[in-house]
Parts: structure tokens; C-alpha cells; sequence
């Protein structure tokens, strides 16, 4: 018997107001005509509270995107879970918040995509800045707990210090500072958003200094680039091992982008329980643990720490699911990653933000740099 | 960052709480859920976790604890408890 999941990560829509070019959203999104049914979700959540699941992480897309949120958290949190809600903000005002928090919504998770108003709505590819900005102030009215998620890459990171002051006078809980992790449409615009190492060091000092100011008022978690890393990250904290994600048509699946994967089948909500599959599916079973491990996994100290990085960055990357994830200074595959950071690295240039009066204008306009996250039909 | 003041009186952050009696896994602990995580908690660090109820000062919370524990140091309860508590603060999952 393999221990119950700890957390669900419940992607209720792929639909989104936003366009951030480093979404980690797969390319190929859920229709809207196969999402799960408000019913379903709740049924879902019963399982979770049922399997001894702690967290529920309501995402997207854009969560508010559904109409049905407010009875999708009070159901998670009549199952007995910890309610966290990842949003952007767009679609939510005073009453609707109210009405989260009093359905039983615990913490509340708002992205920023910079301190500046034009450079925020460039990346976001929406005019989301100022409403981000009200909101804050509406969510320090309640008392629940408020993250601020910060998004970094090369065209922001070096002002990250005007950042970090803009962070903090929205007085949240907790700032998560987070490199972009290249996945989905990050990979795509990878070139555009890779930092070079000068950035990253200058970023690292910068949230250290944060960190040691801030003590005991906002808590500063930083997520670092892994192509910098020496050793890879725990993605997911190991695979089938702690976290399961539905996605928006009920697909059940180990991590965000694992459909990238040939050979695996995902099943679905509307066929099997939560538990069965966890306990049985092939496909959560394919790396878990250590016997699908190479070298030099299978015989690597880290391996009990970081359990051979990132399957789908390993396919991502090297076109083998089963390889020692890239990012790893020990795996064979490591030149992949290093050259994509010899070309980031061979000029310092970054862009400017696009001004446009309509999100057509700025994709024509930013094409040369980067594409734009769309919507599913 | 500072340890509380004796007249503190310790909570747990916004969006902290408790896990249902069942989520422990056993009888003796109990678990504090916040935003990215759970602790499991059982003997000391639940006792004192239980009264951080904004209500009882710090200085209470350590007679109460030095009471109940009378074969140990009271003055390494005090620096125990102190830790324990600056530790959860600077997660924010306590606040004094």
C-alpha cells in the first residue's frame, strides 16, 4: 500500500483573462465543453477529506473563471480540507470575496507579474495591474491568508528590490518569489524569459536581504531557476508520491504537465475513485519510488532527496521520460541545459514593455519575442 | 527577530488552523494546517500550540507548561518554548 496523497491540486478551468507568457498550462488545454461538472468536483473533494488529503489548491486557468467557486470551497471545506485558492484576481470584487471567505476559503494566492503598471500588463498580456492592486487592499479586510506569488525571468528580475518594496506594502503573509520553471509556454518563450547568471545572483542577494529584513512580518520563500541548480528539484515532491492534480475534463494525473508523456494513460474521475487511482494506476506507478531509475539516479545519494528531478522535463528536454532530469550537473544530458544557458548568457539584453490597445495589437507586436498564452475552445 | 514578551499573547496567523481531530493519525497528535503545508504536532510543542489561543499571556502559556513538567528545568522550558515559538513566527504561522 503506498501512503495516501497529502494535497489536490484541482485545476477547475483552463480558461483564463490573462495571457502570461511563462504559463505553466500544457499547450494543448482542456476544452471548455469537457469540464467537470460542479457535482463532480464536489464529489471529488468528498474523496479527497475521505483519502486523508490535507490541502485542496483550487487553480487554473483562472478558478474565478467558474461561476460554481464559492460552492466548489465551501464543499472542499466541508470535506475537511485546507482551502487555497491561486488566482489572478480578475473576476473577483468585494461581494464575491465575501462570500469565498465565508463559504470557508483559508488562503488566498494573488500573482503579480511586476511592480510596474506596463510592464505587469505586457507580460500578463492584460490590463490586470490596478485591479490586482484594489484587491489586496479588499483581502487585508478579511482574515485569511495572503500570498502574494511573484513571477520572475529575465525581463523583470533586475528590479527585483522595487519589487519586493512593492510586495511588501500589500502586506500579505507570505511573498513567494518564483523563478519560472520551463514548462508548457515558459518553454516555448524560454529564450525571453531565461535570466542570465549575473540576474540570478544579484536576485538571490536580493531575496536574502529580504528575508532577513522581513522576519516575522512576511515570510519569503524563493523558488530558484533549476537550469542554475547542481542538483535538480523535487518535482512534486517525488512522482505519485504526495499530490495529485485533476485537471479541468477529470483527468487524473502526477504533476501539471505530465500528459506531455507518450505511453501514458491518464484515467478519469468519471470512471474510477481518487483512491483506486492512486493505489493502481500504471500511470502514477511508472516513477514512483526507485526501480525505473538510471544511472546515475540509481546509485546517487540525492536520490532520497530530490528523486531523479523532473520526468517531464527529462522528456521535455531530452525526448526520454526515463533520463536523469537535465538540470542535474550529474546527468549525461546535462549539455542540453547548459547550452541554453551559454545563449542566455552570451548577451544581456532584455526588451521593452509594448503598449497596445488591444491584446491582437500586442501579440502582433511582441511576436518577435515571445507568444502569448491563449484560451481553450 | 525577537522572542514574545511576557504580556504577549501568541495566535496562530491569519489562515492557520487546526486540522480535524482525524487528521493526525493517531489520538495523541494533531495537525496545524497553513497555506503550503501541515505540521504534525503531539506531547510539548501541542500543549503549547493549544494555548496560543490569543488569550493567554506568553508568561502564562510557560507557568502552565512548568507546572504540568515539574521534573524538568523551568528555565529551559522558558528558552524551549521562546524557540519554538520565534521558529513558527518567522514561518508565520504563529503571531505575538
Amino acid at each position: 500500500m503506498t501512503s495516501n496523497p497529502l494535497a489536490l491540486i484541482a485545476e477547475i478551468t483552463h480558461r483564463c483573462p490573462l495571457h502570461c507568457v511563462y504559463c505553466s498550462n500544457p499547450l494543448e488545454m482542456a476544452a471548455v465543453s469537457s469540464e467537470l461538472s460542479t457535482a463532480q468536483w464536489i464529489d471529488i473533494f468528498q474523496q479527497a477529506g475521505k483519502l486523508g488529503m490535507l490541502h485542496a489548491h483550487l487553480t487554473g486557468g483562472e478558478p474565478l473563471a467558474r461561476p460554481d467557486l464559492t460552492e466548489l470551497i465551501a464543499a472542499a471545506r466541508a470535506a475537511g480540507l485546507y482551502t487555497n485558492l491561486i488566482t489572478s484576481g480578475i473576476g473577483l470584487a468585494e461581494a464575491r470575496l465575501k462570500a469565498l471567505v465565508d463559504a470557508g476559503l483559508d488562503h488566498i494566492q494573488l500573482s503579480f507579474q511586476d511592480s510596474r503598471e506596463d510592464s505587469a500588463n505586457w507580460i500578463a498580456g492584460a490590463k490586470a495591474h490596478a485591479h490586482k492592486i484594489e484587491l489586496s487592499r479588499l483581502i487585508r479586510l478579511h482574515k485569511i491568508a495572503f500570498t502574494v506569488n511573484l513571477v520572475i525571468h529575465r525581463q523583470n528580475v533586475d528590479h527585483l528590490d522595487e519589487m519586493i518594496a512593492f510586495i511588501e506594502q500589500l502586506a500579505p503573509e507570505r511573498m513567494e518569489i518564483a523563478h519560472t520553471q520551463y514548462y508548457g509556454w515558459a518553454l516555448k518563450n524560454r529564450a525571453a524569459l531565461l535570466p542570465t547568471r549575473a540576474q540570478l545572483d544579484k536576485a538571490v542577494e536580493a531575496v536574502a536581504a529580504a528575508d532577513k529584513r522581513l522576519a516575522g512580518r512576511i515570510r519569503v520563500d524563493f523558488v530558484v531557476p533549476d537550469y542554475y541548480a547542481r542538483f535538480p528539484k523535487a518535482c512534486m515532491g517525488g512522482w505519485g508520491r504526495k499530490l495529485m492534480l485533476i485537471n479541468p475534463a477529470g483527468k487524473v494525473l502526477p504533476c501539471h504537465a505530465a500528459e506531455v508523456i507518450p505511453g501514458l494513460t491518464f484515467e478519469n474521475v468519471r470512471e474510477q475513485s481518487l483512491e483506486n487511482i492512486w493505489q493502481r494506476s500504471p500511470s502514477f506507478q511508472r516513477f514512483r519510488g526507485e526501480d525505473w531509475m538510471p544511472e546515475p539516479c540509481r546509485s546517487c545519494d540525492q536520490r532520497t532527496q530530490d528523486f531523479g528531478g523532473c520526468r517531464c522535463q527529462a522528456l521535455l528536454l531530452t525526448g526520454n521520460a526515463e533520463a536523469t532530469d537535465p538540470a542535474c550537473s550529474l546527468a549525461p544530458a546535462h549539455h542540453i541545459v547548459e547550452a541554453a544557458l551559454v545563449d542566455a548568457n552570451s548577451t544581456t539584453a532584455i526588451a521593452q514593455p509594448v503598449p497596445a490597445s488591444s491584446f491582437v495589437q500586442l501579440q502582433q507586436r511582441a511576436e518577435d519575442l515571445w507568444s502569448y498564452r491563449t484560451n481553450p475552445e | 527577530m525577537p522572542p514574545p514578551d511576557d504580556s504577549a499573547q501568541p495566535r496562530l496567523a491569519a489562515g492557520c488552523r487546526w486540522g480535524a481531530e482525524n487528521k493526525g493519525g493517531t489520538e495523541q497528535e494533531r495537525v496545524i494546517l497553513f497555506p503550503e503545508g501541515a505540521i504534525k504536532l503531539q506531547g510539548t510543542g501541542r500543549q503549547v500550540l493549544e494555548r496560543c489561543d490569543g488569550q493567554r499571556t506568553f508568561s502564562q502559556i510557560i507557568a502552565e507548561l512548568q507546572s504540568q513538567f515539574t521534573d524538568a528545568d523551568p528555565t529551559k522550558i522558558r528558552a524551549d518554548i521562546s524557540q519554538f515559538l520565534e521558529q513558527l513566527r518567522h514561518k508565520r504561522i504563529v503571531d505575538y
